[in-house]
């Protein structure tokens, strides 16, 4: 599918971007009219900050495709109770700051019912001390793109529910896998924020188990695109003698660095946790290479949902169904001739964090379902607790308590295959010691 | 020799009596304006690194003061987003936190942290200044966090932003200062001159009183006239050569 950035917000974060779930035939409603306030009689509105512009744009754009291609769905059959699931979409550019300014945004201005699919850690790190601040709304943050601990932890894991497994459980089990390999020597490469340190932190936790520390450590900064050079931290990482290396971070700066790591000859096996954005890594990599196989033989990425390709489970078929038959539009915007220019992006048809946004917004239309006819905002927690063995259709089971706001804890071990992540099976014959 | 040429040979002989006076003048306000410069640098210099200093120690120990719970819930990826926040202050260049052991909990330096800083003294809390290969000259100060048990906050300040600020603060400083000193020395040459002026005419006054015959004797009345030192001693001139010429002419009636 090639569609450009044209209907894609990319302008300032403070300006956003009304896009909805909406029947087949018209996906991008404008909600301005009518998304303000608690639920209206005919929809309920989900407020969604998240990274539509700038050198993570991919993974927003990707969840917000995967989220609609399902809301699509219900909304075509008369919503939920009688009501449409809507989201009201703000760009933030993947910066904290503005998260914080569009999450207020969401809540006082626009009334939403809820908040849905934020995506990152540094961004939703610093938007929990405003879920805190308006309490008294009882505004919860559903199943944010990130694994990180702030929102599972004291004194902000009230405010929000997640789904995926967090960073701890993705590290841990790359951390256990190699050290089983014996790779135990396992350094990290990690983008140096609140998201880069919660994978550290991971990696470290996770190898102190093992009785090791980290081998070695080098960073880069948020925002760094794929044509920077990574020499300096490959150095850096090549002066440790890694057996392993865990990246932490966004697919252009991971993209880079697995390239220069490459090329510089630290051949060793290169993680990337989910929040990397699989396809656009991989996409990134191959891009005009002739050896592109080859060159990226030593990626290995843990995904906190099943493979897209798995079609023997119900939830992945549905995916492939609802994917093709409303093949969900880039986020449109008024003022889309101004964002046209330099930032193309072109969707995958089917990618490990569209299907997130997918089963994201199938549980969430499951428990707005279960609050009935009037659901308010009271009823939220109740709700979601009484999840307490729902069948998503992704081979887990979903469970929810007040002692337990994560609702799968399964992590998935991927490596490239073609311009493919596809499960690995075997890792003693990928990336076992010579 | 005309009139006017000989006017302006005497004008310059006076002047000449000045012209130490203006070195002078200009001699005193160079040294005024050197040693208030040397003071300034020196006082600006010292004054903007304390306050540097006090500026980081504070920074040190509001994030050491905030970490607390942070560290004991090991909530690391709030830490880092804390630290990342006030990294953003102009001045401050790196922030890292390590724990009693001396481990690294949180920091900002891209690509890795300098061999440098991972071999100082982890619980050091003492300004110290550091030069970094690649990064530049920053002073550093630490913070204990719960007085050292639960780690140390470090923060390093840019040498070269508070060298810029310091030429900044002397320059304005400077440049008033030479504005002072060339305003002086144009004034200076101003009254010097003011003052040249009359004595040169009571010189060409006095020439011509030794030169002149009487009846070629013109008036200066604008001289005469005046009610200053220099008019009493035209005058007395005019009353002494008056004097001689009167003496003269007796002595000439004599001998007839």
């Amino acid at each position: 599918m090639r569609s450009g950035m044209a209907s894609l917000l990319a302008l300032p974060w403070a300006k956003s971007l009304s896009a909805a779930a909406a029947p087949a035939t018209a996906p991008h409603l404008n909600l301005s009219r009518g998304a303000r306030g608690l639920p209206q009689d005919d929809e309920i509105v989900l407020g969604v900050s998240a990274a539509f512009s700038g050198p993570s744009r991919g993974l927003g754009t990707e969840l917000y495709r995967g989220a609609m291609a399902y809301f699509n769905q219900v909304n075509e059959n008369g919503g939920v109770n009688g009501r449409r699931i809507v989201m009201k979409l703000l760009d933030d550019g993947y910066q904290p700051d503005p998260c914080v300014a569009n999450t207020i945004e969401l809540i006082q201005d626009e009334s939403v019912f809820l908040l849905f699919n934020y995506v990152g850690t540094p961004t939703v790190t610093r938007a929990l001390p405003v879920l805190k601040k308006f309490r008294d709304q009882q505004v919860y943050l559903f199943f944010p793109f990130t694994g990180a601990e702030p929102q599972r932890e004291p004194p902000y894991g009230e405010f929000a529910f997640n789904l995926r497994a967090s960073y701890r459980q993705e590290t841990a089990g790359l951390v256990d896998n190699f050290v089983a390999l014996g790779r135990r020597r396992v350094a990290v490469f990690y983008q140096n924020d609140a998201y880069g340190r919660s994978g550290w932190a991971g990696v470290r936790e996770a190898l102190a188990r093992h009785g090791e520390t980290i081998a070695g450590e080098a960073t880069y900064m948020r925002g760094t695109q794929f044509g920077a050079s990574m020499r300096g931290q490959v150095e850096i990482l090549q002066a440790r003698a890694p057996d392993a290396v865990i990246c932490i971070g966004a697919y252009q700066a991971c993209a880079a660095f697995a390239r220069d790591a490459e090329d510089l000859g630290l051949h060793i096996p290169v993680a990337n946790v989910s929040f990397v954005g699989s396809e656009n890594l991989l996409a990134l990599m191959r891009e005009g290479r002739a050896d592109a196989d080859s060159h990226t033989r030593f990626l290995v990425n843990s995904q906190v949902v099943p493979s897209y390709e798995d079609t023997s489970l119900p939830a992945v078929r549905e995916y492939h169904e609802l994917m093709e038959r409303y093949n969900p539009p880039l986020p449109s915007s008024e003022d889309v001739d101004r964002i046209a220019e330099g930032e193309p992006y072109e969707p995958f048809a089917q990618s490990f964090v569209s299907l997130e946004g997918f089963v994201n917004a199938k549980l969430i239309t499951e428990i707005i379902r279960r609050m009935g006819d009037d659901p308010q905002r009271s009823g939220i927690e109740d709700a979601v607790f009484a999840v307490r063995n729902y069948d998503l259709g992704v081979g887990e089971r979903v469970r929810f308590g007040p002692d337990r706001r994560q609702g799968l804890q399964q992590v998935y071990y991927t490596v490239p295959e073609g311009d493919r992540f596809v499960p690995l099976d075997d890792w003693e014959a990928r990336f076992g010691l010579p | 020799m005309t009139r006017s040429r000989r006017h302006g040979r005497e004008a310059l002989l006076v002047r000449k009596l000045f012209r130490k006076t203006r070195f002078g003048f200009f001699a005193l306000f160079a040294a005024v304006v050197l040693s208030i410069s040397i003071l300034s640098i020196t006082s600006v210099s010292r004054e903007l690194r304390d306050e540097y200093i006090i500026n980081s120690e504070s920074i040190a120990k509001n994030i050491a003061d905030s970490s607390v719970d942070i560290l004991l819930n090991r909530n690391l990826a709030t830490l880092q987003s804390l630290i990342d926040q006030f990294v953003q202050i102009q001045s401050i260049r790196y922030i890292y936190i390590t724990s009693d052991t001396g481990e690294f909990l949180a920091h900002t330096f891209i690509p890795g942290i300098p061999e440098e800083i991972l071999a100082s003294d982890h619980t050091a809390t003492e300004p110290v200044d550091r030069s970094l290969p690649g990064l530049g000259d920053f002073i550093e100060v630490g913070s204990p966090i719960l007085s050292g048990v639960a780690g140390t906050v470090h923060v390093g300040m840019d040498l070269e932003l508070l060298g810029l600020k310091t030429q900044r603060a002397v320059g304005q400083q400077i440049y008033l200062l030479c504005i002072i000193l060339v305003t002086g020395v144009l004034a200076s040459i101003w009254l010097v001159n003011l003052a040249s002026r009359p004595l040169a005419a009571l010189l060409e006054f006095v020439v011509r009183l030794a030169r002149e015959r009487d009846e070629d004797r013109v008036a200066h009345d604008d001289l005469l006239v005046r009610d200053d030192e220099i008019g009493d001693m035209a005058r007395l001139m005019q009353h002494v050569a008056d004097g001689r010429a009167r003496e003269g002419g007796v002595r000439t009636g004599k001998g007839r």
